[in-house]
């Protein structure tokens, strides 16, 4: 079965397969590049809150050493009966703490804190 | 215009390119802070509320505009090479939502979504060669309204238009009515989503089957809810919508074999020629990242690594969406008419209310995702 003749092409490559390709190589990259750039290229991420609510309590202090899994704040949210807690995603050490209970957060905006997680992991 | 070839081919995408990156940059930074806050009707926020007005719509509404009004029907030779980068990131956007599943879950949301959109896919087909038939059309143009009202406008109709003989009109034609109608839903949709209060498993299901273009799922998935997330709309959207690129070779095939069967020279199209000739081979790469979020090697849920991949994600599809607004010609839907409109409205209209009463009444409100 032959191609069909594009007269009105919309893409830039050859044919379609030859898309499907480029596309998988352009994902390749972004993720290798978003990968790279996180474990290894920058030293410490600033965690924003989650979602929109309250701070309930926040166990970490500046200094501290943390560990995958250990528990780092906790967050009311709307609706919800129960705070959430949220745990560390990597290994790391606490550069500074923004919030504190009783602060109210907004998703995306409001810093909790910054930390600095260990190199070759995933913050 | 004249096809060019290396470094000056990637020059030409540039200018375009840029054109899509600034416009979404707009929408993004100025366009939907401002209309968040806009007071209209007497309420904050309105036209993000009540229209379901975010970039994803914007930067469809935008291309369509530029088309249609800035370019007067043209999109012109300086931007035309960088527009046609549209498909390479609204593919490369669908790829790294594969990174939203784990391989459990796929195998958990999987079987719904196949029952629902094998059932629906020949369903239509089936709809479609009867109507048309009964309507007096042309088999070719049956055949390739059948694949576009089937499985998705653009892709069905073009792989099934060298097997049932099309003519450039008959595709044209499928393509203009099944894509006019996908703009509506695309606009409706959301506000009926929130009029029945319906989840975002349960919306994602409906547009992932009612609705027929990738594009056009996405856009609407987004504008109910544009979190990328595990659980939110277009997550789920996503694995039907998937569901469905899959089926396009044996929709194809199962045309064809229809088509044929009745035409006196027999022609020998086997099913594994045409998976060989048409899969469209980027859902490999959507796997792919499910299989390396499965294993955890793209960070945690909930961390920054995540946080960075989905906005990068919802960069990739905003620069598709305002590329698909542009191939958008209203002149070009205007030549939609006739037996042809009546039987894909017909067929749109059947499997888009449909695709809801079936969720209404057999989806749970939730998944166990």
């Amino acid at each position: 079965m032959s191609e069909p003749k594009k007269n009105t092409k919309m893409t830039v490559f050859k044919t379609d397969r030859h898309e499907d390709m480029a596309a998988m190589f352009f994902v390749g990259l972004v993720v290798a590049s978003i990968l790279i750039y996180m474990a290894f290229i920058i030293p410490n991420v600033t965690i924003k809150a989650p979602a929109a609510g309250k701070v309930v309590a926040v166990a970490v202090e500046p200094g501290a050493e943390v560990k995958k899994g250990d528990f780092l704040y906790s967050l009311e949210l709307k609706g919800k009966p129960e705070p959430k807690k949220y745990k560390a995603v990597t290994n790391g050490k606490i550069l500074s703490v923004s919030a504190k209970p009783e602060d109210k957060v907004k998703k995306g905006k409001t810093d909790i804190l910054v930390l600095e997680h260990q190199k070759g992991t995933l913050p | 215009m004249e096809e060019k070839h290396g470094i000056a081919k990637v020059m030409a995408i540039i200018p375009g390119l840029a054109f899509m990156i600034a416009t979404l940059y707009v929408l993004r930074t100025y366009v939907e802070p401002w209309m968040a806050e806009a007071v209209v009707m007497g309420q904050k926020g309105w036209l993000v509320k009540v229209l379901s007005l975010n970039y994803i719509l914007l930067a469809i509404l935008t291309g369509m505009l530029y088309r249609n009004v800035l370019w007067a029907g043209k999109i012109p030779d300086w931007a035309a090479e960088g527009f046609r980068t549209t498909r390479l990131f609204i593919k490369s956007g669908v790829m790294m939502l594969g990174s939203l599943y784990t391989i459990q879950g796929l195998f958990k949301v999987g079987g719904i979504a196949i029952t629902l959109i094998f059932s629906f896919v020949f369903g239509t087909i089936l709809f479609v060669i009867w109507y048309g038939g009964r309507q007096k059309m042309d088999r070719s143009l049956i055949g390739v309204m059948a694949a576009s009202c089937g499985v998705c406008g653009v892709s069905a109709a073009v792989a099934t238009t060298p097997a049932v003989r099309a003519k450039p009109a008959d595709v044209a034609l499928a393509i203009a009515t099944i894509l006019g109608f996908g703009i509506v839903t695309m606009f409706i949709s959301p506000a009926i989503g929130h009029m029945l209060n319906l989840t975002d498993y349960q919306f994602g299901a409906w547009v992932g089957t009612g609705i027929l273009n990738s594009g056009q799922v996405l856009a609407t998935c987004l504008a109910y809810n544009p979190d990328i997330a595990p659980g939110t709309a277009v997550a789920y959207g996503e694995i039907w919508n998937v569901v469905r690129v899959i089926s396009i070779p044996f929709v194809v095939f199962a045309i064809t074999m229809w088509y044929w069967r009745s035409e006196a020279q027999a022609e020998h199209v086997s099913l594994l020629s045409i998976i060989k000739d048409k899969f469209p081979i980027f859902i490999f790469g959507f796997f792919g990242m499910t299989a390396l979020s499965s294993l955890g090697m793209l960070g945690a849920e909930g961390s920054e690594t995540i946080h960075l991949m989905r906005t990068v994600m919802s960069w990739i599809f905003g620069l598709g969406l305002v590329g698909q607004g542009a191939y958008i010609d209203i002149r070009e839907l205007r030549a939609a008419g006739g037996a042809p409109l009546k039987v894909g409205l017909a067929a749109g209209a059947f499997k888009y209310v449909l695709a809801l009463v079936v969720v209404l009444l057999f989806v749970a409100k939730e998944a166990n995702f």
